[in-house]
């Protein structure tokens, strides 16, 4: 009984009261679940209505919550801010197209290579960019995913400008069963179930002792070496964490593209991301996802009106930035408590 | 990941040498803002260090824990050679500090504080499980929230807290890792007389299990308190001895007390 008491004041100083025992889960996954019980009926609308193109646009956004998942790691959780994600998440879609393509049209091993890949790069962009901090740390990680940007854009055997076309589509095996990548349902769902896989690990590992270590250096950096953390580490850990999301979820694309080019790398796909994260929710990991969807699908149908879909995207950034200081998931979330009689934020 | 648990037992006896400060120097673009201090904190005692503004006492503890490195001299910790560790390693070794600026994680509830400070006495991969996992970690934390009289605060925000509750949970948070030697920067700054007395019986129930190093403005609680007292001004150490000893000490008179 001791223990389950320091446990609920640790997760939520807010609510102690013996009531908060019938709901362990605490709000931001009763979120996540209604998000995707709202996934899982757009999915079954499109699928009977026969829509495809509804289900990749979706599974695209998906792919891209990824990417917003791993600036949201370094962002809402590090307090770093990373302005050159794409480059991991440009990096996996190109070992992916490049493993699919070239070596074998395996899921598995396509996904596995990025993964190393993610593990590799972000080690070395991880030990570069932790040797500042602040404004210097954003501007190295932008420096870097130029950098590679440029070189992949001028490298021929990459297809440089064009990128690489032509990746098959794949049939993905789970032991006796198998789906296929061409079909836009079973890719959805298989994206849907990666995206919550993903969800689930990570908000686990951020409430873990792990990610809390990162919660107090975000606090307070300077205090964290005197309790023994070597906060360096900490750091580098989640930056390649980070960047294996990102890998990952690069990796995803030329499945749902069947190419890959060098925008996959560009700041606009970074910056993008740190926007989905704001206009979501910062330090939530299902902001992210809410924000791609949105922005997603505010891209389309105001692309569908006129090409300045950016103009649009910028005013509610603004927006969302100056009247939703925790965006769109951190707003609903302080709406929930509030209705609960509680005054206080959650951790 | 991180460092592994600390060894609780005192290493050497009470009265034996816990923290050993030899030489230490450091300077400051030609200024030298600690010049060439030794002396020597024995296990289980309490020594404390005093001097006008601008001794340079906040430097020695920063050189003494880490957090900047000497640019002469040694530390050693029951012996062993320590200098120039990272405050980490330091902490691992059994050494931990508290601020004179309270330096706490403000957003962070106070029993998470207190929880992450205690990590470290863990495993390694406790990093990775439930929270509930670090078993240690919460009841240390729990233990410390009570003999700190914050109980009634632990879910509070650290930042949330009163200026006294602040001071407290900063001692407490130093000694979350069952260090040896403790180092106390200006432990009752900005507190109430009441409080000052209050803090001054705490750190007393402290010393005996370890070794305290403390620097403080208040010279009545000082000579109550210390075992051991080292007299510094202008970076160097004018004086040292048992606090008695101390105070009539002409040379400490005329630079410290005489001052007023």
């Amino acid at each position: 009984m001791h223990e389950a008491t320091t446990l609920r004041t640790l997760s939520d100083p807010g609510r102690a009261g013996p009531a908060s025992r019938l709901s362990r889960l605490a709000p931001v996954h009763w979120l996540a679940l209604a998000f995707l019980a709202v996934a899982l009926g757009f999915a079954a609308v499109a699928w009977a209505t026969g829509n495809g193109f509804y289900l990749r646009l979706a599974t695209e956004a998906l792919i891209f919550a990824g990417l917003a998942m791993s600036v949201d790691l370094l962002l809402g959780y590090t307090g770093l801010l990373s302005l050159g994600q794409a480059l991991y998440f440009g990096l996996g879609a190109y070992v992916s197209a490049l493993v699919l393509r070239d070596v074998s049209p395996s899921f598995w091993l396509a996904m596995g290579a990025a993964l190393l890949s993610g593990v590799l790069a972000g080690l070395i962009g991880g030990v570069i960019a932790n040797r500042v901090k602040g404004v210097y740390f954003a501007l190295i990680t932008f420096g870097l995913a130029q950098v590679a940007a440029k070189s992949v854009y001028n490298t021929h055997a990459l297809g440089a400008s064009d990128g690489l076309i032509g990746i098959p589509q794949i049939q993905v095996g789970f032991g006796p069963f198998s789906l296929d990548t061409a079909d836009p349902l079973s890719f959805f769902l298989l994206v849907l179930a990666l995206t919550v896989a993903a969800y689930a690990g990570l908000a686990y590992l951020m409430d873990a002792p792990f990610g809390r270590t990162l919660a107090a250096i975000r606090a307070n950096e300077r205090r964290v070496p005197f309790l023994g953390f070597n906060a360096w580490r900490y750091k580098l850990a989640v930056y390649v964490l980070a960047a294996c999301v990102a890998a990952l979820a690069g990796a995803l694309y030329p499945m749902l593209r069947g190419f890959v080019s060098p925008e996959l790398m560009f700041f606009e796909t970074s910056g993008n991301a740190v926007i989905t994260v704001i206009v979501g929710g910062v330090g939530t990991l299902v902001g992210p996802v809410v924000g791609s969807l949105l922005l997603t699908a505010l891209r389309s149908v105001v692309g569908s009106w006129t090409e300045h879909h950016l103009i649009v995207v910028g005013v509610i950034f603004m927006l969302s930035v100056i009247f939703l200081r925790k965006g769109l998931v951190g707003a609903l979330l302080a709406r929930l408590s509030r209705r609960n009689g509680q005054g206080r934020s959650t951790p | 990941m991180m460092a592994s648990p600390l060894k609780t037992a005192a290493a050497g006896a009470r009265g034996a040498c816990a923290l050993g400060v030899h030489g230490l120097s450091v300077n400051f673009g030609g200024l030298q803002a600690v010049a060439g201090v030794g002396f020597e904190a024995a296990a289980g005692r309490i020594t404390s260090v005093i001097g006008p503004n601008g001794a340079g006492k906040s430097t020695l503890f920063n050189l003494i824990s880490g957090a900047i490195r000497p640019t002469g001299g040694r530390v050693t910790l029951d012996g062993a050679d320590v200098t120039g560790y990272s405050p980490d390693r330091l902490l691992a070794a059994g050494l931990a500090r508290s601020f004179q600026i309270t330096n706490l994680f403000f957003e962070l509830p106070v029993l998470e504080n207190l929880r992450i400070a205690a990590q470290v006495l863990e495993r390694p991969w406790h990093a990775l499980r439930p929270v509930g996992h670090s078993r240690r970690a919460l009841s240390k934390a729990e233990a410390l929230l009570e003999r700190f009289g914050l109980s009634a605060k632990a879910g509070e925000l650290a930042g949330n807290l009163s200026h006294g509750e602040q001071r407290r949970l900063e001692i407490a948070v130093a000694l979350a890792a069952e260090p040896r030697v403790l180092l106390l920067d200006e432990p009752t700054q900005g507190m109430s007389h009441g409080d000052t007395a209050d803090t001054g019986a705490l750190i007393r129930s402290l010393a005996g299990d370890l070794t305290v190093l403390l620097i403080e403005h208040d010279i009545g609680l000082v000579m109550s308190l210390s075992d051991h007292v080292v007299v510094m001004a202008q970076g160097r150490k004018i004086a040292e001895g048992p606090p008695a000893a101390v105070r009539a000490d002409p040379a400490v008179q005329a630079a410290y007390f005489g001052h007023g």
